[in-house]
């Protein structure tokens, strides 16, 4: 296995850039995802570490070694293509030993590794088959069969998951985690689903508009995130965002929205300012010393134990906050909103974190 | 639904193809086999013949010789469509669909342009094309030096045949082309990405994923092509007559049978024999296709990808 970095890494389409100045390090053994919404570039640039899409600028090393004049054959990587891509006229053994066959591996050798692969991901009853003959998990085992089988130093993943249904989404991602400890691989995991990416990576990378916003641990987008757009992106439902104007001692939401606390010296009177706050870090109910907003209930979801309720603030905006329990909550109903003042995040107005 | 009621809606919506196909296809097939059985006598009046009419076409040699002349040119005919129309038909869309390639539309339409013409004007056009007295080829040769190599091929019985046959693959190559093209979009990118990370380049990926994956298109085009090619006819009537010059070296089956039906010349019409000889032609299709059913279709696999 080896480390992937990505350096000053540019791509256009004619006059469109899709990747501006990317720079990424992939740890030895690191499990990195690529999370962002459509078009922001993530897909490109697992495809440029591929060597399937040709950049215009900036290298990427693997191992030590540049690749950016290599083809994708020669750079020891192994992908699993979102739509699985088994080629449907080979059975599932000569699919995942297809690559070797063409790098003239001998036969012995082949059929080795191929056995190898198939006991790992419970594949040996199944060799026979053709992909059409297996269920959509089966072919997503085969796919990453194929990857393994190549010992690549790094391992790309496309949307692998997309295509499955929600509960064998839930065991394969389980599976992945295993075979990513299993075989300590180096792997570049791209998905646009937040829950994959906090679940697997060592290191979430957010892009946006071909750009990377923010890069490091799952945990730590989620508590600090460095910007708007992150805030935003990471956690569901996502973070409530409240506009208002820095005043002296506090922050200024609009009517009844006087909340007071401390901010950085930055943060001068009369900056506007948006104040973030997720939906499990306010809570219904007057509590003392809490700064806290009225707002009246619009909407109550209950999912269960927790829930949400969609309120309408007296500042003018709208909010999403957590439920516990059987609160009687109704819409309609006027109550106030407790926020809790360790997790209030405070943007300047570049949407970059302040506080 | 009442037993009634379903058989009023059965006749209602069968009832008119059932009626229409009837009427113009199996009832002038079944007669044209009738036909077959009976022989025309001088009086005009029709006396059954049983297998006679074959006897005389396969035996005879005034009917066995033009027999056995047409059945060959006509497979020379559907070789040369395999060897040449396809493999071209099969190149062009290979190369049409090469993600580098522009004007790609262009180039799909000017390919598939002389399908859409009429045989007569093809004919026609290319009569004038290859004539030895006025004709461009001559010139063009020349101009290149090549001049010896020209040729009045239409006119030579030993290359009249082949060049009425690349003639026809010249109009028609754009079909074989279009079906492979489309069955060649239907190959999702990511599987040639899979190849590509798998080592192949982009002709190996064509032999390697592509090709096993459009072979029951091949499959088609090629029961099309030898279905067309021996209903063929009105290339070889618009270009050398109904006679199949020289020297009958053109003559297919259905210059044969034209002759034989209708009569030409000082040759005069015999419906029995012209529909003993549809009826060969009949045969001669219905076992290619079955063989190509037993032998061929079964073992392809379709994939949906």
């Amino acid at each position: 296995m080896a480390e992937v970095v990505i350096e000053n890494l540019k791509k256009s389409f004619g006059a469109v850039e899709v990747l501006k100045d990317i720079d990424l390090t992939v740890e030895d053994g690191g499990f990195v995802v690529l999370v962002g919404p459509s078009g922001c570039g993530k897909s490109t640039l697992l495809r440029a570490v591929a060597g399937l899409e040709p950049v215009s600028g900036g290298t990427i090393t693997i191992g030590g070694r540049k690749v950016n004049d290599l083809a994708p054959a020669q750079r020891e990587i192994a992908m699993v293509f979102q739509s699985y891509a088994l080629y449907p006229h080979m059975d599932v053994a000569a699919n995942m030993g297809f690559g070797l066959k063409f790098a003239g591996t001998p036969k012995a050798e082949i059929a080795a590794r191929v056995g190898e692969a198939a006991r790992i991901l419970q594949l040996e009853p199944l060799l026979k088959r053709r992909p059409r003959e297996l269920s959509g998990g089966q072919r997503q085992r085969v796919a990453i069969g194929r990857a393994i089988v190549r010992k690549p130093q790094v391992f790309l993943f496309d949307e692998p998951l997309s295509n499955l249904d929600a509960a064998l989404r839930i065991n394969t991602r389980v599976e992945i985690a295993k075979l990513h400890k299993l075989l300590a691989a180096t792997i570049v995991y791209v998905t646009h689903d937040q829950v994959e990416a906090m679940t697997l990576a060592d290191k979430i990378v957010v892009m946006n508009q071909g750009r990377i916003e923010q890069q490091g641990k799952p945990l730590d987008l989620y508590y600090r995130p460095a910007n708007l757009f992150v805030a935003g992106f990471i956690g569901s439902p996502a973070m409530n965002f409240l506009p208002g104007v820095v005043v002296e001692g506090g922050i200024d939401l609009g009517e009844n929205g006087r909340l007071s606390m401390a901010l950085p010296a930055a943060a001068s009177p009369g900056t506007r300012i948006t104040l973030g706050i997720r939906p499990e870090h306010m809570r219904i109910a007057e509590t003392a010393g809490l700064p806290s907003l009225p707002a009246t209930v619009d909407l109550v979801e209950r999912l269960g134990e927790t829930g949400f309720a969609h309120l309408r603030l007296a500042t003018g905006g709208m909010a999403i906050a957590e439920i516990r329990g059987e609160t009687g909550l109704r819409t309609g109903d006027k109550t106030v909103l407790a926020l809790d003042p360790a997790h209030l995040h405070v943007f300047g107005p570049d949407g970059r974190r302040i506080g | 639904m009442a037993r009634g009621t379903y058989l009023r809606l059965l006749v209602f919506f069968l009832g008119p193809a059932v009626l229409v196909y009837s009427l113009f296809s199996i009832y002038p097939l079944l007669a044209t086999i009738l036909n077959s059985f009976y022989s025309r006598e001088a009086d005009g009046s029709s006396l059954w013949a049983g297998l006679g009419n074959f006897h005389t076409l396969l035996t005879d040699p005034t009917w066995s010789g033009p027999f056995w002349n047409a059945l060959r040119n006509n497979f020379v005919f559907f070789l040369i469509h395999m060897c040449v129309q396809n493999p071209i038909g099969l190149l062009l869309a290979a190369l049409l669909s090469l993600k580098q390639l522009r004007f790609r539309s262009a180039y799909r339409t000017l390919i598939f342009m002389p399908t859409m013409l009429s045989v007569v004007v093809i004919g026609f056009s290319w009569q004038l094309i290859l004539s030895p007295l006025w004709g461009i080829a001559k010139m063009f040769l020349a101009f290149f030096g090549l001049g010896f190599l020209f040729a009045p091929w239409l006119g030579v019985e030993s290359s009249a045949l082949i060049t009425v046959s690349l003639i026809s693959v010249w109009q028609f190559v754009g079909i074989p082309m279009i079906l492979i093209y489309t069955a060649l979009l239907a190959i999702p990118d990511e599987l040639i990405d899979a190849a590509t990370v798998d080592g192949l380049n982009q002709f190996q990926a064509f032999v390697w994923v592509k090709l096993p994956l459009i072979w029951p298109t091949i499959g088609l085009v090629s029961i099309l092509t030898f279905v067309n090619n021996f209903n063929a006819f009105d290339l070889i009537y618009a270009m050398k007559g109904a006679l199949a010059g020289p020297n009958f070296s053109t003559d297919i089956m259905g210059t044969l049978f034209y002759r034989t039906f209708f009569g030409n010349q000082l040759q005069l019409g015999n419906p029995s024999m012209g529909s003993t000889i549809a009826t060969m032609m009949l045969i001669i299709i219905l076992i290619g296709v079955m063989a190509y059913l037993f032998l061929v279709q079964r073992r392809i696999q379709r994939y949906s990808f």
